[in-house]
Order: structure tokens, then sequence, then C-alpha cells
């Protein structure tokens, strides 16, 4: 048996039997073909910021993080060729020595980008897709070792590919659809959650990437505005700037890598329509009843909508609604409590977070699950990828 | 030249759990001030003890020179959020002498009204 794992927060923990570091695609190669072989199960982690259990595997544990760094890059195309295991971190650094940059990021860079893309992580923005988006090529390892090349014109398989959970083979290298290097301006300002909802349109039209935390031990509100420097809302009569600051999108957009206070995280993907209601009634919902226990925030952002089979954001235009809850404190039942609230506006899970949906509460909120299946039965047909919790939450029954 | 001492304690925390009015003037809350009246900052540790549970903390404050600093009881999420409506104590801990005040704020009915209660210092060995 090797070491327990534990996941960022701690709140995912097993013990593999085996636990390997690739170093290069053909190691990788021959690890899944050997657990193939044996009949075994395979999962790929990269650097373990999910709390979710999509990466808990009693069998073959397999860290990407020897599987990093820059292959190519195409300027011109503005693309790059990426391994998967690549921290967002550090690919944001290597980016701009080629002038190239990913187009956004989430709140904090830790995470690599093979399971960035693999979980739908995304940043803010009502222009901005989730980070899976980016892809537009890879090479996958499927379970018997052998290389699939997903190209830019396999539409089925990178619809399959793009929030796929590493339920359809290990994604060795990615080819991402890149920006320019970019500089932007941060500004975060202080209000009140009624003068935020009176202008949140505003805000979203107005904005490259506007989020806001919601404090419920004040019910007040943080304004996150990211933009070209210069741009966005400028006259805000009714917050208080709090903080300014300039830089490069890599450098400014995540602000909270290596936080050190541990949270577990709640987050449902929503119809954009339905995000101010929504948002409305979780916010009463934890001053009545979880203010005692809760004092982390609530976070609102937006979505862009894309295509991809599993993408929360398929579809639709989507606000995303976090709960944070400090990892010591009870955070299953207030979870649970404030679900309910999510599913009743149509809402989607983060699949790298917590949620208790299984198969058939997920199956009619993704109009592509059925696509999905196929895709992944095709290319994992004995299950290796498969643990017994992706199995329920995917509703597979067979090998 | 400082005045007060550098360890003070609190003994009669509990954050009201309902509030009326708009938020956040008029939350319910328990709120510390710690006035610095020396000439380097003050770095203040709390620890906070329950009634029924372990104690949680340190939360970390700085308290400019001459200055006076107010925090919310509620508003201690880092690195572990306070209860609210639990019995609690606090524990204050500077490496300079500082004086502590709290006060608490209830508007939980609509005529409430805010009650004071001070802090007891503790002297300390060099």
């Amino acid at each position: 048996m090797a070491d327990t794992w534990r996941n960022w927060s701690g709140s995912v923990a097993f013990r593999p039997a085996v636990f390997a570091e690739p170093d290069c695609e053909d190691a990788l190669a021959s690890l899944l073909r050997e657990t193939h072989r044996r009949g075994g199960t395979v999962r790929c982690v990269g650097a373990g910021h999910s709390a979710s259990r999509i990466l808990r595997c009693d069998d073959t544990l397999v860290s990407m993080k020897h599987l990093s760094g820059v292959i190519a890059v195409d300027r011109a195309r503005c693309e790059a060729t990426v391994r998967a295991g690549t921290e967002l971190e550090t690919l944001g650094e290597d980016l701009y020595e080629h002038d190239l940059a990913l187009p956004n990021y989430g709140d904090v860079a830790t995470q690599t980008i093979g399971g960035a893309i693999g979980t739908g992580t995304h940043g803010t923005g009502p222009a901005q897709q989730n980070l899976s988006q980016m892809m537009v090529g890879a090479r996958m390892v499927l379970a018997d070792g052998r290389i699939l090349e997903i190209g830019r014109d396999d539409d089925d398989l990178l619809r399959a590919a793009r929030v796929a959970m590493g339920t359809l083979g290990a994604l060795s290298t990615v080819t991402l659809r890149l920006v320019p290097a970019f500089d932007v301006e941060r500004r975060e300002y202080a209000t009140s959650t009624d003068a935020t909802l009176a202008n949140l349109d505003a805000l979203n039209a107005d904005n490259r990437s506007f989020d806001f935390y919601w404090y419920p031990r004040r019910d007040d509100i943080k304004l996150r505005l990211v933009n070209a420097v210069g741009g966005g809302t400028r006259r805000l009569p009714y917050a208080r700037e709090l903080t300014r600051q300039e830089g490069y999108g890599h450098k400014v957009i995540p602000t909270h890598s290596g936080i050190p206070h541990r949270f577990e995280e709640c987050e449902y993907a929503l119809p954009a329509a339905a995000g101010p209601a929504c948002f409305r009634e979780i916010q009463q919902r934890i001053i009545r009843c979880w203010r005692h226990v809760v004092g982390w925030r609530v976070l609102y952002r937006t979505v862009a909508a894309d295509d991809a089979d599993l993408s929360p954001a398929h579809g639709r235009e989507t606000v995303t609604i976090s709960l944070h809850q400090n990892h010591r404190l009870p955070w299953r039942a207030f979870f649970a409590d404030i679900e309910p609230v999510f599913l009743a506006f149509e809402g989607r899970p983060h699949w790298g977070k917590k949620h208790r949906l299984r198969a058939d509460a997920l199956a009619p909120r993704y109009p592509r699950w059925r696509q999905f299946h196929r895709v992944r039965d095709r290319l994992d047909p004995h299950g290796t990828f498969l643990t017994p919790h992706l199995r329920r939450l995917l509703g597979i029954t067979g090998p | 030249m400082n005045i007060g001492r550098r360890r003070w304690v609190f003994a009669a925390g509990c954050v009201p759990l309902v509030s009326t009015g708009t938020e956040p003037a008029f939350t319910s809350r328990d709120q510390f001030s710690v006035l610095n009246t020396g000439a380097s900052v003050a770095n203040v540790r709390i620890a906070v003890l329950y009634a029924g549970r372990a104690e949680v903390g340190p939360f970390r404050l700085g308290v400019a020179p001459r200055r006076v600093r107010q925090v919310r009881v509620n508003d201690l999420i880092f690195p572990v959020a306070v209860r609210l409506g639990e019995p609690y104590g606090l524990i204050f801990d500077s490496d300079v002498a500082v004086v502590v005040q709290c006060t608490r704020q209830d508007t939980g009915r609509p005529l409430g009204a805010g009650a004071m209660t001070n802090a007891w210092p503790l002297r300390c060995r060099a």
C-alpha cells in the first residue's frame, strides 16, 4: 500500500494500493497498460485542489506532477502545447515569456491545466468561458496504453474530453487556444448587498471580469472588477474603494493561490437570469439558519456558455454561486441544506467541489449526457478509469 | 509611553444571533477596541475559549502606534470563524502594553439597547 493521499482541504483522504509519478508519456502508458491488463482501476490526480470524491481510488493513483512544461508554442496562432500536469501559475509565467497568456483564471492558480480542464474550472466574466474551452487538441493515453490524438476538428471527442473528470483516458498533453499577454487593473470595493444587486446588470455588462463576495456575518459585499487598465465601470458612488492593483493577467487575476486557511466549497452553476433570485434566497437562508457557524463568504461569478458535454455552463449563459466553509467547522449539513435551493434554480454542481447528486439527478441537467457516455464507452470500454464513486455519479453499471 | 497591560481577558462573550435594521450598521455584535498608546506596533494574539468546545485561534491583529483598532468578534473568521450565539471568552496577549475594551450591540429587538463591558487587565511578568 502507498501512503495516505489527501486533497488540499483534507476532507478526501484514502490509501491507494499503488501511487505512481511517471515522468514521461511512455511511463504513463506503461502504467495504464499494466493496470488495464490486470483489470484494475486508475485515476490521475493533478494538484489535488478538488474537494469531490472523483479522485478517490483504492487501486492506482497517478500523479501528473512530473508531466509538466511547455512543449511547443505557435505565437502566430496564439496556441501552445503543454504537458497536462503543468500548474497554472507556472504555465502563466512560461507563456508570458512567449508573449501569450491564458484568457482567464480562477481565484487560485495552483491547479494543473489537465485538472482544470477535466473539472470545468472557471474564473468570472460574462464573455469568459471555463478553462476547458481553451483545449483545441490533446494527446490522451487510453487504458490499454494507446495514444489517442484529438484534433481541432474532432468535435465529438473535444466536447466529451473538455470536462471529463479523467474518465475517458489520461490527458498527456493539451494544445491550448490562448490570447496575447495582457495587463489588467484589479479594483475592489466595499458596498451593500442592496446596492450590488441594484447595479448587477451594469456591473456585468461593463466589466471584463466582475464578481462579488458576500459576507454573511455583516450582510455586506466586496465587489471585484478586473479590466484592461482604465476600462470597466469607473464611477461607483455606492461603493468605497478598497484596493487597486495593476499587472499582467497571470499575476493579478488569481488572488488566493497559497491561501493558508483550508476550506470546503460547494458550487452550483445556474442559468444567468436566475442568479440574483437564487442568491437572494441563499442569503436569507444563511442569515436565518447558518450564521452561527458560517463566517466565510459566498462567491457570485459569471461564466460564458459553452458546448462541452458535461460542462456546468453547457448551452447557457451562467452564474455560479459558491459556498465556502472553514474545513474545521460543520460543512456537510450546511451544504446539504442549501443544495435544494440550487436545484430549484436548475443548478448544475461543480464537478470538483462538494455536492450530493448522483446520475439520476444529473442526467436530466445535461442535454448531451448520452453523447458523452457513447464516447466514454468507446474509449474506456472496460471501465479502467471508473471508481465505484464515479460509476454512481455517471450511472454506469456495466463493465 | 505605553498605557495599559500586555494581557487582557474578557469572559462574558456571546454574540447575539438575531439582528434587526440595516446591516452591517445594525448587525448584532460583540466588538473589542485595542488602544495602542505607544510608539511601536502592538502585535496582539487573541485566543477564543468556549464553554463546550476546544479553543480556537490565535487570531492575529496588529495595531499601529498611537492608534485604536476596533474589530467585531463576528468578523474573526481566520483561521476559523468564531461561533455566534455561544458563550465564549477572549484572552488578548500583546507584545506591548495596550488597553482593551469590549462592547456589545444587540439589535435583536426593535428597541434593543447596547450594553458595554470592560475587559480585565492581567499583570504579566516581563
